[in-house]
């Protein structure tokens, strides 16, 4: 089991080769001038090419990528074009909101869908089942800067409820973490209920019946502890997704957080800043899928007997 | 005086889906004793597993439908039982063993746990928790698993030991009636003799009766007292065993066909051999004799109507031509 998390770990480290040098080759591609974002507009030419020439910048692909890699290799990943700070300072100034974004988003998409998704399931056919899967079709599918604006425009603008930009109080955080939590508990409802209906048709559950347990603890202690392994997968890969995808939201709602750094720097072609941002949220978002696949074995004693055998 | 267990009276079941009716049980009548075992033959799709399952009143819930019949077990009628008097008597009075072990068992649930489930569900005798500990330890026994693996998961396991946990919750409530359908039809041949033997020992020990459900004549030979033959929803021969393996008696051109040429009770005994055609499609049964497509000595009465059931001393066969007394 140790074995195979620390294996895992050491996956990293191609995982980030990978990213770093994609991003780089994508950053490559758009022509960019890094000495005249520091200096800004009106420094003069001599002094850009000669901040150019110091950072490498004129150097061939393979040699910058190699200095950048280098770089990384002692924690040096080299300072934002933009402030002039390390770019680690900037993402972990940001990372804050952005973790409790998608952390109260997880919570409540988790707290809506997985009760609904069950629901339906017991009920196939019911009128319960038929309304919450038109509503999560129709959510499911939803832009979430669609309804973000559409939040605002009701909850803010019209009935002056919550407050719509920044991120200073937590009554900020309400319309953004309800948006973010819409799309998420949508496709968690209708994975919940299309896993919970396959379980309940397993052959277990009937010998669960036949042993007289009431519907009840079929339904919970049988078929929902089995049932509750692609939920948890889908559970983790969604609060990955919503690290990142809270791109849109922090933007619709201007929340100062690393889905703002990353859109930012990308229009400025801050390339340390968002080399550093996607390098972070990919090794997050591999570690967090990790975190998912120990949980499997606490659940599941014959991926628990798997791991066991790697050693 | 026979000692009557279950009755079944005239019960008949449909699937009913959105596109078809599938008739699955067509006026199923049959007695049970108690400590019998009854086997039940018939090709697949005869309705074998929906009469199983509609005895313990687990058919599907959005298809299944019982539209007539009783079925009367120790005098308590079980289709005016509430939900929870029912609960009460699955896996206490009357167990089922499925028909696949791989499938059958909870994947995340210790085997112990999943036999003390039972105990602790019917635990009319207030058991404390080392006694049920200590029951299950007895069980495992009694089905030939080393008790201290009750703490293994069902992977851990092969598929004849699967099937031996699985008779192993059966069990577990010493109940009066034991339901198995098909429970050797998945393993090796080589375990299904040694599970067989087993089931039929605890069968004797309990003395549990039990319907045998199966389409293999080997063990119908092996451990039935009687033996009903299904086709197409219904028992169209029934009789102990010795009336169905009697050369000298007259049978239904099906069971005929069934069995080949019947084999004699003290030989090797083999697998059913198929007879030519198709078993009526459940949502079209014929008017007449349901085999009467079949059958060599199909008359015009046969497509007609259906035929009764004549009795030669509990020896029943549905045929126009044949049975009877003589
Ligand atoms: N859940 C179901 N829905 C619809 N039809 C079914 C269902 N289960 C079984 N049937 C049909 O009922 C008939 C009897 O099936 P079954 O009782 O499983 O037969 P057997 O156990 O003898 O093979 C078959 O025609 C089968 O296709
Ligand atoms: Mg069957």
């Amino acid at each position: 089991m140790t074995r195979y998390v620390i294996n895992r770990i050491f996956l990293l480290i191609p995982i980030a080769l990978g990213v770093t040098f994609i991003v780089f080759t994508i950053m490559n591609l758009t022509p960019s001038d890094p000495g005249r974002i520091m200096l800004g507009e009106m420094a003069d030419r001599e002094a850009v090419s000669q901040l150019n020439r110091e950072l490498g910048f004129y150097d061939p692909f393979f040699v910058r990528y190699f200095n950048y890699v280098a770089g990384a290799v002692r924690l040096d990943f080299g300072v934002s074009f933009r402030s002039g700070r390390p770019v680690f300072e900037e993402i972990f100034l940001r990372f804050p909101n952005t973790l409790n974004l998608a952390f109260l988003a997880v919570i409540c998409a988790a707290a809506v869908g997985i009760p609904l998704g069950i629901l339906s399931a017991v009920k196939q056919y019911s009128h319960i089942d038929t309304v919450s899967r038109i509503i999560s079709m129709l959510f499911a599918a939803a832009p979430v800067f669609f309804l973000g604006m559409m939040g605002i425009y009701i909850f803010s603008l019209r009935l002056q409820w919550l407050p719509a930009f920044g991120a200073s109080t937590w009554e900020h955080f309400i319309l953004p973490v309800i948006t973010l939590s819409i799309p998420s508990a949508a496709s968690l409802l209708r994975l919940t209920r299309s896993t919970m209906l396959e379980t309940i048709n397993q052959d277990y559950i009937r010998t669960a019946r036949a042993k007289g347990a009431s519907e009840r603890r079929v339904i919970f202690r049988h078929a929902l502890k089995n049932a509750l392994l692609p939920i948890i997968t889908i559970l983790g890969m969604n609060f990955g997704f919503l690290l990142g995808g809270a791109i849109l939201i922090e933007n619709v709602f201007s929340i100062p957080g690393l889905g703002q750094l990353l859109v930012n720097s990308i229009r400025l072609m801050d390339i340390p800043q968002v080399m550093a941002s996607t390098l972070f949220l990919a090794l997050l978002f591999t570690l967090i899928i990790l975190v998912v696949d120990l949980m499997y074995s606490f659940i599941d004693p014959r991926i628990k007997a798997k791991y066991s055998k790697i050693k | 005086m026979p000692r009557e267990l279950m009755s079944i009276e005239n019960l008949s079941v449909i699937y009913k889906t959105d596109l078809e009716t599938v008739r699955a049980v067509n006026g199923v009548s049959i007695t049970l004793e108690k400590g019998k075992t009854l086997g039940i033959v018939g090709e697949t799709g005869a309705g074998k597993t929906t009469l199983a399952l509609s005895l313990m009143r687990l058919l599907p819930k959005a298809t299944g439908r019982i539209t007539e019949g009783r079925v009367i077990l120790q005098d308590q009628d079980l289709y005016k039982l509430s939900e929870i008097e029912m609960k009460s008597i699955r896996g206490n009075l009357v167990s089922m063993i499925f028909q696949d072990p791989m499938t059958s068992l909870n994947p995340i649930m210790k085997v112990g746990d999943q036999i003390a489930e039972s105990l602790i569900l019917h635990n009319d005798e207030k058991l404390t928790k080392e006694q049920i500990s200590a029951r299950v330890e007895e069980t495992l026994t009694l089905v030939g698993i080393p008790p201290f693996r009750k703490n293994d998961y069902p992977h851990q396991f092969s598929g004849g030991m699967k099937q031996r946990v699985v008779i192993a919750i059966a069990l577990a409530c010493k109940p009066q009636l034991l339901i198995a359908d098909e429970p050797t039809t998945a393993l090796d041949v080589t375990i299904q003799a040694q599970v067989l033997s087993m089931m039929a020992d605890l069968k004797e020990a309990l003395d549990t009766a039990m319907i045998m459900i199966t389409h293999d004549i080997g063990i119908v030979a092996q451990i039935c007292d009687y033996v009903a033959v299904m086709y197409a929803g219904e028992i169209i021969e029934y009789g102990t065993i010795q009336d169905i393996f009697d050369h000298s008696r007259e049978h239904h051109p099906y069971t005929v066909g069934l069995f080949g040429s019947i084999p004699d009770l003290k030989h090797k005994t083999r697998r059913l051999s198929p007879i030519d055609g198709l078993m009526p499609d459940p949502t079209m049964l014929p008017r007449g004799c349901a085999f009467s497509p079949r059958c060599p000595k199909c008359e015009p009465l046969c497509k007609d109507q259906k035929p009764p059931d004549r009795d030669n001393n509990g020896h029943r066969i549905r045929c126009y031509f044949v049975g009877g007394a003589q």
